[in-house]
């Protein structure tokens, strides 16, 4: 069995995201009046969850059905 | 700087990750093929990412935000004339006889095309060189990690060492081309936020441009003149010598890279590898110029209230490398501080596995195989290339040491290096496009080249610098070190060319039977006419270069 390595890219975006939006939530520090650590943390936790479908959607007809992609 | 323990968490889970595929991707180092050359299994995108990623080291990114800072947009040259068109070039072109030989390593195919010698020569400095730059680098690293952060510099040093270590010993190639597309996303996550809220402070790129001298906001307009421009260098020297010299003899012949697109899964993934790497690459300039451009503009005319960016150092120039690590440290608050930390360590860490992955399969075919134990079978080639990857790491952990000793002998071991591979794009575009080129010639035409390079560095000297080997003698002053660096590898690549040219006229050249697959002309070309445009790398190329000159004309 091969890795995917769009599991491991989108699980290691989404816990940083998931972290940074928590700490921007919570602490709430600006700069240049953004909450960066939460606006930052959102964006990379939609990336993170994009490779992971984009790997979820992928992985079934790589097992079954090779002719496919 | 000061951590909080948010960041520290962050760092934590980034070498986790990293330790995590190496330790997954172990069990599928059954034999050599698979620890050396990932089984040639590489999509074109990760191998692509791969390629790239290896070339973005920590000092690439504090360098480049340093010259941003010292020089201005000039600097996009080193991306958009000195790696774009060579980028183009190695996947069109070259790519074929590489793949399409099935050498296993850059050396192996000059072996093949040419001779022993060769080969040797080749292998030999490139083992060298690669082990002293990942040392030096990792000087580097720890020289910075301590004093931002106050970190003890033998400990930085003995972890990353360690963590790289670790996981290119378990999982080989495949596990260094894995990491490496995950540094990828890291060095874009890490990195654009402190592009982003620097031009915002600034005021946007008009009012950056205000801040800076007219000259900072203009890539051509003023290379007309060496002495119209901070580089000091006029457009001739800059596209020949860095643009064509430089640049294609580091994209289109540097292993470190090159293994990246051998790996890849087919002929075309391997071709496709440069082109896709080159449209992140092109955009790099904005992720770690503009930064440095905005550092100066900070310095220059800081905003009401705030302090100038930069530290101005004893002899009154401002302190350029500590450009990157200053914008983080004023724009990240704890959380984004320790994503930007892990961006650096993960451009750290991708160079310096790309420097233990070349110099492990460097060492271990080109140098054991070929001259210390040869016909062994393959597992005992596979333990070597682990203790190669054992070795790698502590010749290099000492070298970092000898830098933080001698700076000077470090510095001097780069400029002999200069001289060695100057010349080397002249013997490659020979050997791959002139089927009458020579072993004796590419041989001695390289011995040449670098003793041309050496000469030139020995007959010329920089206004106002002072040098690091002795002079025989001057004959001409150049007015920058870049100017003076371009044009050296511009005379080590005309006497490499005319040279291996020359003496390849007068000795015997191969059979044309011994040289197909190995020499354009001689080779099958593939067809991709029927696949899909962004399939084809032709169509790719055209696609990049012309974006790549649209950039260039925005920026004039």
């Amino acid at each position: 069995m091969r890795l995917d390595l769009r599991y491991p890219i989108g699980l290691l975006l989404t816990t940083y995201g998931v972290i940074l939006a928590i700490q921007g939530a919570i602490v709430r520090a600006t700069v240049l009046g953004l909450n960066v650590n939460l606006y930052w943390g959102v964006i990379m936790m939609i990336s993170g969850l994009v490779a992971l479908y984009l790997a979820r959607r992928r992985s079934p007809s790589a097992r079954g059905d090779k002719s496919g992609g | 700087m000061k951590l909080a323990s948010i960041d520290i968490v962050l760092i934590l889970i980034y070498c986790a990750f990293v330790l995590a595929i190496g330790f997954l991707l172990r069990r599928q180092m059954v034999g050599s093929a698979e620890f050396f050359m990932a089984g040639r299994s590489i999509p074109a995108w990760m191998a692509g990412l791969a390629f790239l990623s290896a070339n973005l080291g920590a000092q690439e990114m504090i360098g480049m935000a340093a010259s941003g800072a010292k020089y201005g947009i000039l600097t996009s040259h080193f991306y958009w004339v000195g790696a774009i068109p060579a980028m183009a070039f190695v996947g069109v072109f070259m790519m074929p006889f590489y793949y399409g030989s099935r050498a296993r390593s850059v050396p192996e195919y000059l072996k093949l095309r040419f001779d022993e010698k060769t080969r040797g020569f080749n292998a030999l400095t490139f083992a060298v060189m690669t082990v002293f730059s990942s040392g030096i680098s990792m000087y580097a690293m720890g020289a910075l990690l301590a004093l931002l952060l106050g970190w003890n510099i033998h400990a930085c040093i003995a972890v990353s060492a360690a963590v790289v270590l670790l996981y290119i010993a378990l999982g080989g190639l495949t596990s260094a081309i894995y990491n490496e597309v995950l540094q990828f996303f890291l060095i874009v996550f890490g990195f654009m936020p402190v592009a982003y809220l620097g031009l915002r402070d600034a005021g946007g790129w008009s009012g950056l441009a205000a801040r800076v001298p007219e000259t900072f906001v203009h890539s051509w307009s003023y290379l007309g003149r060496a002495d119209a421009n901070p580089m000091g260098v006029e457009w001739f020297g800059m596209v020949m010598g860095l643009g064509f010299v430089l640049s294609f003899g580091y994209w289109c012949t540097d292993f470190l890279v090159v293994q990246r697109a051998m790996a890849a899964d087919s002929m075309n993934a391997a071709r496709r590898t440069p082109l896709i790497a080159a449209v992140p690459k092109m955009l790099f300039p904005f992720l770690v110029i503009v930064p440095g451009i905005v550092a100066l503009g900070l310095t220059l005319h800081p905003n009401p209230g705030a302090a100038p960016l930069l530290p101005t150092l004893a002899d009154g120039s401002y302190d350029y490398n500590m450009a990157l690590p200053l914008m983080m440290s004023r724009y990240y608050p704890a959380g984004l501080l320790g994503l930007g930390l892990t961006a650096l360590l993960a451009s750290f860490m991708s160079e310096m596995a790309g420097n233990v992955t070349a110099f492990n399969t460097v060492w271990t075919f080109d140098i054991y195989q070929s001259y210390i134990r040869p016909r062994q079978n393959d597992a005992h080639y596979l333990w070597m290339g682990r203790m190669a990857t054992v070795f790698g790491v502590l010749v290099s952990m000492a070298t970092a040491y000898a830098a933080m000793r001698f700076n000077n002998i470090m510095d001097m071991l780069q400029l002999v290096f200069s001289f060695v591979n100057a010349p080397l794009f002249a013997t490659f575009l020979l050997g791959m496009f002139w089927k009458r080129t020579t072993g004796h010639g590419a041989f001695w035409g390289l011995v040449a080249g670098t003793g041309a390079a050496a000469l030139h560095y020995e007959l010329t000297n920089v206004m106002g610098a002072s040098s690091l080997l002795p002079k025989i003698a001057v004959m001409y002053s150049y007015p920058s070190d870049m100017a003076q660096n371009f044009w050296g590898a511009i005379v080590a690549w005309t006497t490499c060319f005319v040279a291996t040219g020359a003496i390849s006229l007068v000795t015997a050249a191969k059979a044309d039977s011994d040289l197909r697959g190995l020499v354009f002309g001689l080779t099958e070309r593939s067809t991709d006419r029927e696949r899909a445009w962004h399939h084809r790398p032709a169509v790719l190329a055209a696609v990049v270069l012309t974006l790549t000159l649209a950039l260039n004309i925005v920026f004039w």
